[in-house]
């Protein structure tokens, strides 16, 4: 009798590890999409890179000016999780990305796998990622290999036990990688021009990530979507990361042109500054056209209060 | 117009005035709220929401001159707890953070000197002396301060 429970529970146990093992394989996009992707424009690349913040991680620590451009990559991000450190992603053919396909760029921004066929810890916010279109990871691909190679390998993540284990991010990724709207386009109140919302809600969900500081993540680092935008502990040290919805603790005092004139020139209506490591993120606003600064601040002020 | 530069000019002495040695808190928060006003008028003006004059112009900038004189002598150790929003990093990189000052100091200085007696002629050079000034801000705010 026991011979037969046991067997039955090793036999349980494999196919627990075998279901496992399948549902955690990395994503990649499908051949079809692959085929279709467009070709890359790096004009406009550059406003996706403003817009993506990439060089608020990956350029070195306080970076300013042309030195945003030089994505060496090297700075330490302190989570609960671990001390992840962002990779070099310049267009270093043996220590950045400058031998990645088209397809292993897009694989890596809209599924979080790299060209090995591992899972991106979501400290790289592909979460966010996820929901921009094509052209934009086509035109950001173009652009960012024509940004000045940097030899170097930044060094490795700093991650204690289960964290280390980057195949279980397969799970976490069938569970919290989902490219649909968060905020569904008859829950955006208010009665700006649709269009304009819809512009503001693909830059903010999208390319921006606001929601991967501005919204509050549970035990396991995935994001409470019921509270989006509405305010959390901030990544590292003691600070707050400020509730940005339309609410009573969050913009209701804001106008539209108040959002889009702090994204701009970093001062609050009472002119307060903009301070932490929400600068890095106000500079880079400020190079986007003022068509997506409104935008953005139309779709917040449309975000339901929590 | 006339009420509103003595305003600012009150809330200017008022910080001065009121240098109680066992509030630094208090004290350094007072000295940001002129700050604050002093970025609020000379933003103002240079909007084109508020008509500039010279008086108006030299308050804004005579207010910042002082906070950057004064500001850094409210940080006695272990006055990062409790209620401010003061990073642990003021400390930590007292170097980084004099060196801040420093330039806030320098910045506001020149623009002392450029507005003369009866503050800049127009609103071209009160932007010209007003915004490198203006651009402390955001710097010291990025290391040494911490949204609670």
């Amino acid at each position: 009798m026991i011979r037969k429970l046991v067997a039955a529970v090793v036999i349980l146990g494999i196919a627990v590890a075998a279901a496992g093992w399948f549902l955690s394989a990395p994503d990649r996009l499908p051949e079809a999409v692959v085929a279709s992707l467009p070709a890359g424009d790096a004009g406009r690349g550059e406003m996706v890179f403003w817009a993506g913040g990439c060089a608020s991680c990956h350029a070195p620590a306080g970076a300013k000016g042309d030195e945003k451009l030089s994505l060496s990559g090297g700075l330490r991000l302190e989570t609960p999780f671990g001390i992840f450190v962002a990779p070099n992603i310049s267009s270093d053919p043996k220590d950045g990305i400058g031998a990645w396909t088209p397809a292993e760029f897009a694989d890596a921004m809209l599924k979080g796998t790299s060209p090995d066929g591992e899972n991106y810890y979501p400290a790289f916010p592909y979460t966010s990622y996820a929901r921009m279109t094509l052209q934009d990871v086509s035109d950001l691909y173009a652009f960012m290999t024509s940004l000045p190679p940097v030899s170097g390998k930044a060094a490795g993540h700093e991650l204690g036990f289960p964290f280390n284990i980057r195949r279980g991010l397969g799970l976490w990724k069938r569970l919290y990688l989902d490219s649909a709207p968060v905020i569904a386009e008859d829950q955006l109140h208010g009665d700006t021009d649709l269009s304009v919302l819809n512009r503001g809600r693909y830059l903010v969900e999208g390319p921006g990530h606001c929601g991967e500081c501005h919204t509050p993540r549970n035990v396991i680092g995935g994001l409470e979507r019921n509270l989006w935008l509405a305010g959390a502990p901030a990544a590292a040290g003691e600070g707050k990361v400020p509730d940005i919805t339309s609410g009573d603790g969050g913009l209701s005092g804001w106008s539209v042109a108040d959002i889009a004139y702090y994204l701009e020139t970093g001062f609050t209506p009472d002119y307060d500054s903009v301070g932490g490591e929400m600068v890095s993120v106000q500079e880079n606003m400020a190079k986007l056209p003022a068509s997506d600064r409104e935008a953005i601040a139309a779709y917040l002020k449309a975000v339901p209060a929590h | 117009m006339r009420r509103l530069v003595l305003g600012v000019a009150a809330l200017c002495l008022t910080g001065m005035t009121a240098m109680a040695a066992d509030d630094p808190v208090g004290v350094r928060k007072q000295i940001m709220t002129s700050v604050g006003a002093a970025a609020g008028l000379g933003g103002g003006m240079m909007k084109g929401e508020i008509d500039y004059t010279p008086a108006a112009g030299k308050a804004a900038i005579a207010t910042m001159a002082a906070a950057a004189a004064s500001f850094g002598s409210f940080f006695p150790e272990g006055t990062d707890a409790g209620d401010t929003t003061a990073s642990p990093k003021i400390w930590e990189d007292a170097a980084g953070f004099q060196a801040a000052l420093d330039k806030f100091a320098a910045d506001a200085g020149a623009a002392m000197a450029a507005s003369g007696k009866d503050g800049p002629a127009d609103l071209d050079a009160f932007k010209a002396a007003m915004g490198p000034v203006m651009g402390n801000c955001k710097s010291c705010h990025e290391a040494y301060r911490v949204k609670k």
